[in-house]
This record gives structure tokens, sequence and C-alpha cells, in this order.
């Protein structure tokens, strides 16, 4: 058994898995955290006011959906370089830095995501608000109530794409053992240097934890398909 | 309340009321055509929708004491009893339970208390929507084609509930439905709209009997038509 745990201990050790675990869930929670609050906020705020340039924000929130993460990274990567700038904050190559570049990732998944289902369902839920003599305070909370499923899901789909992401992260982060090196930069790092066993743990790893995660938001979502008229 | 020029246009659509009054305790019927501005002018009345012009003087009411319930009810993503006891848990009063399982028993939901509301038939969403609309007592309440998927028992369930309601203390009551009959039965006043204007009011007999509108009474004439070729 001690053979057992000191054979697990050295595979962490030498590759250093858990500060790249550690490092990992630091980044993807700090940077879904700031994104949900910017992106929650944007989404509803987009959906409840009309104004010029709405639907050019619209457009490029879209468009920020679905940019290649490295992209960003090469920008963040501009602003942050010594002579970029932003170079006098000396974030490149550091945690922080990547949790700027994952949260301009994230934010406009999470701000789309509200703002499409919130076009859709918003308008009724601030009907029946007012209807009922809800007043406004009474109605922003309905309406995060109503819409809390979708919310979760936007969450929940920030943060696997957070954990998932290894483009920006390698250009930001700069793949420092110990100190920026995540599960992902940890299975391209490994993959280079030809050690297969090691890599595929890690991504049998974060496999196993896409899985619990989308497990979770398909059961906060399955009172939706009880929606059924009989 | 008294609606005096009011106008609101949305699309091609303008709806314009010169002059409009509705009797504090009475039952009022709004009818005419798809289109022709009935859930527009009762959006208007609840503060949905805010007019282009004109004034809807609601006098002694306030918003706190107005419902409408719709032909498609908005119910909460949550239980029938929560959906019935919101408007209650946001004025803070308490519930009634007695009160909620007697109008639940009567409507034949009871056994349904703790279900998920969207669960429901269409006829019960209706249901629970109109219970809702009546446990807090408001002082107006907007029906709009909330009977329209129910079956005629609980139509006529909930016809004696208002008429009861009616009978001990008077709500103004504004319905909007196809259902003439219905119309005719339960309004004290009845307002024809056609093409965003209102055409006439008066008592129910004076629009569906001694109208001499050609509209009014080529509607009418296409109703009664349509009845019985249904029969």
């Amino acid at each position: 058994m001690d053979q057992i745990s000191a054979g697990i201990e050295s595979f962490f050790a030498n590759i250093g898995a858990l500060d790249a675990i550690r490092v990992t869930f630091v980044m993807a929670i700090t940077s879904t955290f700031i994104s949900a609050l910017l992106g929650i906020a944007l989404g509803l705020f987009l959906e409840r006011h009309d104004f010029t340039g709405k639907k050019v924000i619209i457009r490029i929130n879209r468009t920020l959906m679905g940019v290649p993460p490295v992209v960003i990274g090469l920008v963040v990567y501009l602003l942050l370089m010594r002579r970029g700038p932003l170079g006098s904050l000396s974030l490149l190559f550091t945690v922080q830095g990547m949790i700027l570049a994952q949260t301009l990732i994230i934010t406009p998944i999470i701000s789309g995501m509200v703002y499409a289902h919130a076009a859709r369902s918003a308008p009724s839920i601030r009907q029946f608000a007012r209807t009922m003599g809800a007043d406004r305070r009474q109605t922003n909370l309905l309406m995060i109530k109503e819409m809390k499923h979708e919310i979760y899901f936007a969450i929940v789909t920030g943060f696997g794409r957070s954990i998932s992401e290894v483009g920006a992260v390698m250009l930001v982060g700069g793949n420092i053992k110990g100190s920026t090196r995540t599960m992902t930069t940890a299975i391209s790092l490994l993959k280079s240097q030809g050690i297969f066993t090691e890599g595929v743990t890690l991504g049998l790893s974060l496999l196993f934890m896409a899985f619990v995660l989308q497990w979770m938001a398909d059961y906060f979502r399955k009172e939706e398909t009880a929606d059924e008229n009989y | 309340m008294k609606i005096t020029d009011l106008k609101k246009k949305t699309g091609d659509f303008t709806l314009e009321i010169a002059d409009l009054t509705i009797h504090e305790g009475a039952i009022h019927g709004f009818v005419g055509g798809n289109g022709c501005g009935k859930t527009t002018l009762a959006k208007l009345i609840m503060g949905i929708l805010p007019p282009d012009a004109g004034r809807i003087d609601l006098l002694n009411l306030t918003p706190l004491e107005m419902t409408m319930t719709s032909q498609r009810p908005y119910l909460l993503h949550n239980t029938v009893y929560e959906n019935i006891i919101y408007p209650l848990k946001i004025r803070k009063w308490k519930t009634d339970e007695k009160r909620i399982d007697e109008m639940l028993e009567l409507c034949s939901l009871l056994d349904k208390k703790h279900q998920y509301a969207r669960s429901l038939s269409s006829g019960e969403r209706q249901k629970v929507s109109l219970i809702r609309a009546l446990i807090f007592n408001p002082k107006l309440i907007i029906i709009d084609e909330t009977f329209s998927n129910m079956d005629m028992e609980s139509v006529q369930l909930f016809e004696k509930m208002i008429l009861d309601q009616q009978m001990n203390d008077p709500v103004t009551f504004i319905m909007i439905s196809h259902q003439l009959a219905h119309i005719y039965k339960m309004c004290d006043h009845v307002h024809f709209f056609s093409k965003g204007k209102l055409l006439e009011s008066g008592t129910a007999d004076d629009i569906f009997l001694r109208s001499e509108n050609e509209i009014i009474r080529s509607f009418m004439d296409s109703q009664m038509i349509e009845k019985r070729g249904n029969v």
C-alpha cells in the first residue's frame, strides 16, 4: 500500500501535477467568478436597455464568443509585455495575467448566453411581475430566480472553457513549473517530451472534471425537461 | 377609471380611445375581432405598455391593487403552491392556507398543490393563474382570454366565484373574450372595439341586441353563424 502511494506521490511530484491542478483551479475559479459578475450584468443590461450601437455591441460579443483563445492570449501578451501599455504592472508570466486573459475569453461567453436567454424570457417575466405588483427590486430578483438554470449553465460553460484552455495561458503564463503551469499546459509539455502515460492521466483527470461539470449542469436543468403538458 | 384621448402605435397598428370610463365594482367586457386592440388597451391600463399620448386616470387605484391574467399565463419555475402565494409573498402578507386549499379543491387541483406548475395542462395553468389573481383581493382584475382552454364546468365554476364575489365585495373586472355567451352572461358594461377604435359602449343588451352599428351587427351575426355551424 505504501509503495502504491509512494509511486503516486512521485508521479505527481515529477511533473508538478499537484501544483498544476492547484494553479488550474485558482485560475479557473477566479476568472469564472469575475466573468460571471461582468457577463451576467452585461447580458441583462443589453436585454433591458435600448441605445445606439447596441446591435454592434451584440455582434462584437457574439464574435468574441467564438474567437480563438490564442488570439486573446496574444493581445494580452502584447498588453502585458515589459514595453506594452500595461507592462509596468509586471503581470506577464503570473497567474494574475492568466486570470486576465481567461476573463477576457469567458466574459463574452457568459454575457452572450445570458443575453440570448434573457431576450427570450425576460419580457414575459417583467410583464408578469408588473401584473403581480412587484417593485423594481422584486422584479430584478425574480428575473435572476427564473433564469437561474440558464445562468448556472452559462457559468458552468465558462468554467469548462477556462479549465480546458491551453493557448492563451501558455502565451501569457509561460508554463513555468510550480508557478504558472496548468493541467493543459502540462499535458502539452509532456506530449512534447514523449511522456504519454502522465499526459493521459492528466487528460483523464480533466475529462472527469468536465463530466462532473456537465452532470451538475444537467442535474440543475432537469426541472426544465419536466415541462410537459399532459 | 377614466381613459381620455389615449393613443398607442405599435408597428402599423394604432389604438385610439377618445373616452372610456371603467366603473368601480362593475364587470366590463371588451369585445371585438382579432387585432382590434383589446389586449393592447389592457396592457396600457396595467402600465405594461406606455401610452404615446392621452391619459389613464386610475383615480384611487394603485398598481398594487391591479392584476391581469392572460390566455397563456406566466407560471414561475416552481410548484403550484409557490405560484399562488407569490403575490402574497411580495406584499409580505400571511398566507391563508385554508383559503388556498379551498380554492384548489374547487378547481380540482388540491392533489397537484406541490406539483411543478409548468407540468400542468393549459386549462389547469389558467386555473392556477386565476386563483393567483384572486388570492390577494385586488380591486381591478383584467382577465384576457383566460377561460379559453378551460372545460365548461371550470368556466362555470369561475363564473360563479366571480358573481359571488360581486355580491359580497364587488371588484372591478375587465373581461376580454371571444366567448360572447360568457360576456353576455357576466358583464354589466360591454365595449366593442374595431381596428383600434372604441365603436360603442353600453349594457350587454345594448351591444348584443340593440346596436345599430353595422360592424357590430355583422360581427355578432358572424359569431352566431359560427356557433350554429359548430353545433
